[in-house]
């Protein structure tokens, strides 16, 4: 579906912009009035990261007039296999300086707005209202749907990539004109269930494949030419050197975003200590259920709160409420002779007891992914949820 | 009946595949039809599955207990969200 330029053409370009952007100029597609709306084009990018970092030297170069970065990490040494933006001396500097650095050696006629914030629920819409269109580069399932529900309430476009290992995705989410990221992912997964890069790994170039694709839908929205991604998600494999692309359709029955919500809550964001108990140690209710139909011997302990198992309860657990493991006080309640399985709700509040049930040597404890919900989704659809 | 499924990152490295294709029956729902993946390709499927979204012909499936029509495709999708 074509879409109407995002941006209005600036007045006019310098005699040194023209001089710059000669190679755009020629191409009749863009041209002089798809420079000036670059020009005019105020662009945000969350996160300069792997994907941040191509995304913003290549906004940069090709003249976007505004460049907001949101960033409030430091620069790692482990991020210089892929972060781009970032040298060896910029080891230990907050990453949106470094990142305006860099655009300004690339580029001197981009304005850049650092926001050295952790995007959330209080600050998204502010930071977001004076931009065109958002750029999605951050790491965390919660950031993404915190910037997915803020693009939507505020009617803005964003071009939406992600990574792993050597495989990427990319689209163009506008829900004033197609799908948005919750018509594709309507719901995060369990907690502990899908690795990070810091996890998992990624092949640093993966991040200029995938940054490339969202530099070049951001230009196209900015001047209006050629077909977006908007209604399809490209998805690139590294190893077979494949793209494919998925058609997405809004989803009919999705819930209307009506305001920002807990995000961390709603994707069950755990600490590392509990993400790397988890890790391995995570089985999916199918398997529990195939442990209990298989007699096997073990226990299941519940760490919810009484009220909650009141609710609904899988067959055999017991209660032990997480806030009693971590402080070590039930751990005498527990068995030394046979493994611990545990569950809660989502699967978040058991993996924080599974690390502190590691620590205290039940080396060979387990949680459920997805907790009584996916229990009741998975296993026993007539059980209540809520 | 035929239901054509995709898959995708961890789900295609779970299956060793791209896409393959399930005879369908004229009752056969989302839920059949995970079934017979988790039977093809056994417990490494069945671990990526309960996080995957599942697009049929490009839109969400909510409920896995809606039937299925002969000649539809469905994406199974593990989420990342690296960056």
């Amino acid at each position: 579906m074509p879409l109407p330029p995002l941006v209005e053409p600036a007045a006019e370009l310098t005699k040194e912009e023209v001089a710059r952007y000669s190679r755009h100029l020629i191409i009749p597609d863009v041209g002089v009035d798809g420079q000036k709306r670059l020009k005019n084009a105020k662009v945000l990018v969350v996160g300069a990261g792997g994907l941040g970092s191509p995304a913003l030297l290549y906004l940069a170069a090709a003249g976007v007039g505004t460049l907001g970065i949101v960033e409030f990490d430091v620069v790692d040494e482990s991020n210089l296999q892929r972060q781009v933006l970032h040298g060896q001396s910029d080891v230990g500097r907050p990453k949106a300086e470094s990142a305006r650095d860099a655009v300004a050696e690339i580029n001197p006629f981009v304005k850049v707005n650092l926001h050295q914030l952790r995007l959330d629920s209080s600050n998204a819409l502010d930071v977001f209202a004076d931009y065109d269109l958002i750029l999605d580069g951050t790491d965390n399932f919660a950031t993404r749907y915190l910037v997915n529900d803020a693009a939507v309430l505020l009617g803005k476009p964003y071009v939406w990539g992600s990574i792993f290992r050597f495989e990427g995705q990319a689209s163009v989410f506008w829900a004033e004109h197609g799908p948005q990221y919750r018509d594709l992912y309507p719901e995060p997964p369990p907690p502990g269930m899908v690795p990070s890069c810091a996890e998992g790994g990624v092949l640093g170039v993966l991040c200029a494949s995938i940054g490339s694709i969202m530099v070049t839908e951001a230009i196209k929205l900015i001047t209006g030419i050629g077909e977006t991604l908007l209604g399809r998600l490209m998805v690139y494999d590294a190893l077979e050197m494949t793209y494919r692309t998925i058609k997405i359709r809004k989803d009919p029955n999705a819930d209307k975003i009506t305001e920002l919500i807990d995000y961390e809550a709603f994707c069950g964001v755990v600490s590392d200590d509990a993400r790397s108990a988890a890790a391995g140690h995570t089985i999916t209710p199918l398997e529990l259920k195939q442990k209990i139909d298989a007699g096997e011997n073990f226990v299941l302990v519940d760490v919810r709160e009484p009220h909650e198992y009141e609710i609904v309860k899988i067959p055999g657990s017991v209660l032990i409420p997480k806030d009693k493991i971590l402080s070590g006080e039930a751990l005498s309640e527990l068995p030394q002779d046979r493994p611990v399985v545990l569950h809660c709700k989502s699967g978040a509040r058991s993996a924080e007891a599974l690390a502190a049930l590691h620590q205290a040597g039940f080396r060979d404890a387990v949680h459920v992914g997805g907790g009584v919900l996916a229990w009741a989704r998975e296993v026993d659809p007539s059980l209540p949820t809520y | 009946m035929v239901l054509n499924v995709r898959y995708f990152a961890g789900a295609k490295a779970a299956t060793g595949i791209g896409d393959e294709d399930f005879p369908l029956h004229p009752e056969s729902t989302v839920d059949d039809a995970l079934r017979m993946i988790t039977e093809r390709h056994g417990s490494a499927v069945a671990r990526v599955l309960p996080a995957c979204s599942l697009l049929l012909d490009g839109i969400a499936v909510h409920d896995k207990g809606i039937r299925l029509a002969s000649g539809q495709q469905l994406d199974v999708l593990p989420p990342f969200a690296g960056g």
